[in-house]
């Protein structure tokens, strides 16, 4: 599904991702931890195609060049990024913005739009099942919603969108106990065996409720270390340092 | 340019005073000729540069003795009174939605050929060191009186159609509308703008409103389909006690407007709301100036401008709050938004505010600036194409001013027009 191989990324002259590399298979769930400033972020943003980094390397998606491919088109072809900072758009409402992406991507895939109608039918069911109002999403595009609120909207789109490689950026970050498990559940029941997850993370948390196939520990932008679930309970006991020293 | 004056004075020779006021004033606009950038007022519409370069041989309108319009022009689906104005001149007014007792409309060139009805409204007739106003004041053939008796509420909106046909080709048209609301009274009102084909013309016109006490009146400006039209709107308001002011202008169409509107809060607990968008492409030229006067005390203001450019247009918003020295406890805010979407546009904005009171509460903000790429990226993120991401965001940025209008008939129509402008516009 997603191939990157030697992968550079620098910003204003500053190096950020040093020859990263990372394969993904469908159905796998990857989860990168890391500190502050060690690239998690970044290596989300060039996976959904945010300009302003200089580039070098390989990364793949589906055999095709992922560094080509135009950002709503890797939207289209199945990329969704879960942003760790939602943007509040203001004056468009979060609905005709929710029907608008649901059926630009829809008419990509070959599927019928959907209606008025169908749409709210669905955008309800979906929703109730990430416990969100049904008032915010006559709002304002994330303006005045909480936290928590502007999370489980990305996790809503995610679940409208039905991507095949959901990129999650510190979706957990800001996120209350009960609010983490509807995330998780919300994640969870997308989870199959074509669909890929590259999770990103500080903290172990909230992969006590995602279980990860992989995770890997990102530092000054490099993977230093690779292990399964276990890894991210260590590194929760003996901090990224410990972690890293005992390599 | 040469607007032959004795010829229209010949045509509308009446008694004495009136053609004496026309004379003078006449005179002065001679004088001091249209407005330049030199003026403080003008600063960024240079009104003379631009009737020298789009008229080469403006006249002064004529009426014309058939005057009939294209009753396929009035809006469908929508409940409402009219009045029908054109080239300015008063065709017909149908009121069957209101118990016409309570309601006088007269034509104003019918007022203005007896003297007895001239005495009226000979204040409004006052010198200006405005010139555009001089020349309204010598050169007016007509537009109307419409009163509204005290204790009288609407029930469907008024449309006063402002309708130009080929008669107003390359003419100037100089028109004044009375409005007056008496107490208690309530009226919302949309002046609508229409030409049906690329006529070129000035429209030079002059509102004058009354609102007493306890009165509300929200009127709605609308220029969607004025597409080669040059026009000069001014509107004054004297507002007394108690009374509401809305003003929402929707401006689109005009290849030049310069809309200017001046308030006059001048009794306790008198408010006023100017909100307005502007969404211009191509060479379009559009200003709004506002002049906002506390004159009393507990009078409240506000004005939110949000505007789009693209092309080569040019758009302003000049807004001044004045607080007068007796003017305790104002409240006045102003915000003005705009988005660049060219290299080649251009938005100015002055806030003015001039406050000799010292218990007030006055704001104003102004912001110009492009759309946010973090923005784009997000939606784009999302699937939408960047054509797709520009329009959303300027559609909602624009859409937060349509939004607070309250009367949901006139909503839909303004979102109407505006989504129709939208999709052509090429945002």
């Amino acid at each position: 599904m997603l191939d990157i191989s030697n992968l550079s990324a620098s910003i204003e002259g500053k190096k950020i991702l040093k020859n990263f590399d990372l394969k993904i298979k469908p159905g796998e769930i990857h989860a990168i931890m890391g500190p502050n400033g060690s690239g998690k972020s970044t290596l989300a943003n060039i996976l959904s195609g945010r300009k302003g980094y200089e580039i070098e390397g390989k990364a793949f998606y589906e055999g095709k060049n992922l560094l080509e491919i135009p950002i709503e088109e890797r939207a289209q072809k199945g990329i969704f990024l879960a942003f760790q900072y939602p943007i509040e758009i203001p004056g468009v409402n979060t609905n005709i913005f929710l029907k608008t992406s649901l059926n630009t991507i829809r008419k990509f895939r070959g599927l019928k739009e959907l209606d008025s109608l169908d749409f709210l039918k669905l955008v309800r069911e979906k929703s109730k099942n990430l416990k969100i109002q049904e008032k915010i999403l006559s709002r304002q595009l994330n303006v005045g919603f909480s936290g928590g609120e502007k999370k489980k909207n990305e996790i809503l789109q995610m679940t409208l969108l039905e991507p095949k490689l959901a990129i999650l950026d510190e979706t957990d970050s800001g996120l209350d106990i009960d609010a983490l498990k509807i995330v998780s559940d919300g994640v969870n029941s997308l989870r199959n065996k074509n669909r890929s997850f590259l999770i990103i993370t500080h903290y172990q948390r909230l992969l006590d409720y995602i279980k990860p196939d992989f995770v890997h520990v990102l530092v000054n932008g490099k993977i230093v270390k690779t292990g399964n679930s276990d890894l991210a309970r260590e590194l929760e006991k003996d901090g990224y340092e410990g972690v890293t020293e005992t390599k | 340019m040469n607007l032959n004056f004795d010829e229209f004075q010949k045509t509308n020779l009446s008694y004495k005073e009136l053609d004496n006021i026309r004379t003078k004033n006449f005179k002065k606009f001679e004088t001091l000729g249209f407005p330049t950038k030199k003026q403080e007022n003008w600063k960024y519409t240079d009104l003379k540069n631009i009737i020298n370069n789009n008229f080469e041989n403006l006249q002064i309108f004529k009426d014309k003795n058939n005057s009939s319009y294209n009753n396929k022009l009035l809006i469908k689906n929508f409940e409402h009174n009219r009045i029908i104005l054109l080239n300015g001149n008063f065709i017909e007014s149908n009121f069957s939605f209101e118990d016409e007792k309570k309601i006088i409309i007269k034509s104003l060139k019918i007022a203005l050929e007896e003297k007895k009805e001239f005495e009226k409204i000979k204040n409004y007739f006052e010198d200006d060191q405005n010139s555009m106003i001089s020349l309204n004041h010598a050169l007016v053939n007509d537009g109307i009186i419409f009163e509204i008796d005290n204790n009288y509420s609407f029930n469907k909106p008024l449309i006063i159609y402002n309708f130009f046909d080929e008669a107003a080709d390359n003419k100037i048209i100089n028109n004044k509308v009375f409005i007056s609301l008496g107490e208690n009274s309530n009226l919302s009102l949309v002046d609508f703008y229409k030409c049906e084909n690329i006529f070129k013309y000035f429209n030079n016109t002059i509102h004058n409103y009354t609102i007493k006490k306890n009165a509300v009146l929200k009127k709605f400006s609308i220029n969607a389909s004025l597409d080669s039209s040059y026009n000069y709107n001014l509107t004054k308001v004297k507002s007394y006690s108690n009374s509401i002011f809305e003003n929402f202008l929707l401006s689109l169409g005009p290849s030049l407007i310069k809309n200017e509107v001046h308030c006059n809060l001048l009794e306790n607990y008198s408010s006023c709301f100017l909100n307005g968008i502007m969404l211009l492409n191509g060479d379009q030229h559009h200003e709004l100036k506002t002049n906002v006067n506390h004159k009393y005390e507990n009078c409240k203001s506000s004005q939110l401008i949000k505007s789009v450019l693209l092309d080569k247009s040019n758009g302003t918003y000049q807004g001044k709050i004045y607080v007068d020295k007796k003017a305790q406890k104002t409240n006045g805010y102003q915000l003005s938004k705009a988005l660049i979407l060219s290299e080649s546009s251009e938005f100015n904005s002055k806030p003015e505010l001039e406050i000799y009171a010292d218990d007030v509460k006055c704001s104003h903000g102004s912001t110009i600036g492009n759309i946010d790429e973090n923005s784009i990226f997000y939606l784009m993120s999302r699937g939408l194409t960047r054509q797709q991401a520009n329009k959303m965001i300027v559609e909602g940025f624009l859409n937060e001013v349509i939004e607070t209008i309250t009367e949901p008939n006139i909503k839909k129509l303004i979102s109407q027009l505006f989504i129709e402008r939208i999709n052509k516009a090429n945002v």
